[in-house]
């Protein structure tokens, strides 16, 4: 994936978490776009750039909401580098499969980003709350509906709906 | 000379003369009569008769005439309403964008209206920020609010609104500031139970609730009591509501669990009102000031 592509998918998903983080609903369907991103990113099958996606979409969360800089970085960061593993080298494919995949990663995200704040300023490991089971189901829904939006066959739906009219 | 044949043929005169002018004068005297004021009405009655008459040859005329102008004009104009109505559209698009920023603004003055009401009853308010982001990750609460120092805001500035304390500032940039929210698993407040007088610490779990901690078993402390903030911590003023009492239970130690209910709606903060830090101090100290 280019590179300036990149650039529009961060900036795109920076733009959807002000969006929706602003809105009083914001809870309603809390997807959390930075990892779609990584994902997206990710799902091109480059290691690189899976990695700096992930660590740029981190950094930026951190910068934003974080006291620490680089806890969200470094666990998008692997989960880049996860999800582009699983692109390259594991038959994964299907909506079904890359929405639970990314519900995953959101509760790993939370994992991670949990222990290292519990070793870094000794805050209480805090997981599996019900809002960030929510975001996870959130953000895989999305994530599948975006993997089914991708890989469905828009060109031939198109020519079988000409045809049908033309009938 | 033959006089008689001359009278004969003078005498028929006078009768064919009197004749036409009986109907002279008939035609006169209607005439006059016709051009006398009609009753209750102007004008004569001849001139009611002929207008009468006149009328729907007139008419007739006349919806011709207007027929045929009004096609030749509609033609004309068919031209040029095809720019009079892109115009148009472009106003109307042009005016109903403005009506959705005016009822935007409405709405947002309305807001601060009401952040402003409850403005006399808290501490040295400094100024209102919308909320731009929330952030809720593995026992993280924290916020993005868009006031900075620009409007005189510093580290360690408490964040309420008119239902209660939300948090604090933490770090703060020129124009946008990060607070951390008062159900973060590392926040703490100084509270008192506003029936009882007892003193406590109020911490976020993290999970979207808070904890009263050190109120000792021989509390009186119920469900349904209102906890506020004590202005025992040098963060946060005194008198603010915090939340009320969920549910009380008895500790492993001499102290209750107490989980306490926030009174601020955090999972729908839109605006907050930026209180003075606590106690005051200068700006410059602010940083410092931040854990």
């Amino acid at each position: 994936m280019r590179l300036g592509r990149i650039a529009l998918i961060l900036a795109g998903a920076t733009a959807l978490e002000f969006l929706f983080g602003s809105s009083p609903y914001r809870g309603a369907w809390p997807v959390d776009w930075l990892l779609v991103a990584t994902a997206i990113v990710a799902r091109s099958g480059g290691f690189g750039r899976s990695v700096l996606t992930g660590a740029a979409a981190g950094l930026l969360e951190d910068a934003l909401t974080e006291s620490l800089l680089g806890l969200n970085a470094f666990a998008k960061a692997a989960i880049g580098y996860l999800l582009a593993f699983f692109s390259v080298r594991v038959m994964f494919g299907g909506a079904l499969a890359v929405g639970g995949a990314i519900a995953l990663c959101s509760l790993a995200n939370d994992a991670i980003v949990a222990v290292l704040r519990s070793l870094l300023l000794d805050s209480p490991i805090v997981l599996g709350t019900p809002y960030a089971l929510w975001r996870a189901i959130a953000t895989g829904a999305t994530a599948a509906a975006l993997e089914a939006a991708w890989s469905f066959p828009w060109r031939e739906w198109r020519e079988r709906r000409r045809l049908r009219r033309l009938r | 000379m033959r006089f008689p044949s001359v009278r004969a043929e003078i005498t028929p005169r006078p009768r064919r003369g009197g004749a036409l002018l009986a109907s002279v004068l008939v035609v006169c005297v209607l005439a006059l009569s016709a051009q006398a004021p009609a009753r209750r009405q102007r004008g004569s009655v001849l001139r009611s008769w002929i207008l009468t008459v006149a009328s729907p040859a007139v008419r007739a005329v006349a919806g011709v005439s207007r027929a045929v102008s009004g096609a030749s004009s509609s033609a004309a104009q068919m031209w040029s309403s095809r720019d009079e109505n892109a115009r148009l559209r472009a106003r109307l698009a042009k005016t109903d964008e403005e009506l959705f920023r005016l009822r935007a603004e409405v709405r947002q003055l309305r807001d601060e209206r009401s952040l402003r009401a409850a403005a006399p009853f808290l501490p040295v308010v400094v100024g209102s920020a919308p909320v731009l982001l929330v952030e809720r990750r593995a026992g993280l609460h924290s916020a993005l609010v868009g006031i900075g120092s620009a409007a005189g805001v510093g580290a360690g500035s408490p964040l309420a609104v008119p239902e209660g304390l939300v948090g604090r500032i933490v770090t703060s940039g020129r124009t946008m500031s990060r607070a951390q929210l008062l159900l973060d698993a590392s926040a703490a407040v100084g509270a008192r139970i506003a029936r009882t007088g007892e003193l406590g610490i109020v911490r976020g779990d993290g999970r979207g609730a808070l904890l009263l901690n050190h109120i000792p078993t021989t509390s009186r402390v119920r469900p349904g009591d209102l906890i506020e903030s004590a202005g025992i911590d040098g963060i946060y003023p005194r008198a603010i509501p915090i939340g009320r009492v969920g549910s009380v239970s008895p500790g492993s130690n001499l102290f209750l669990d107490i989980r306490v209910v926030p009174t601020a709606p955090f999972a729908r903060l839109t605006d907050v009102l930026v209180l003075a830090p606590f106690p005051a101090r200068d700006p410059a100290e602010g940083s410092s000031a931040a854990r």
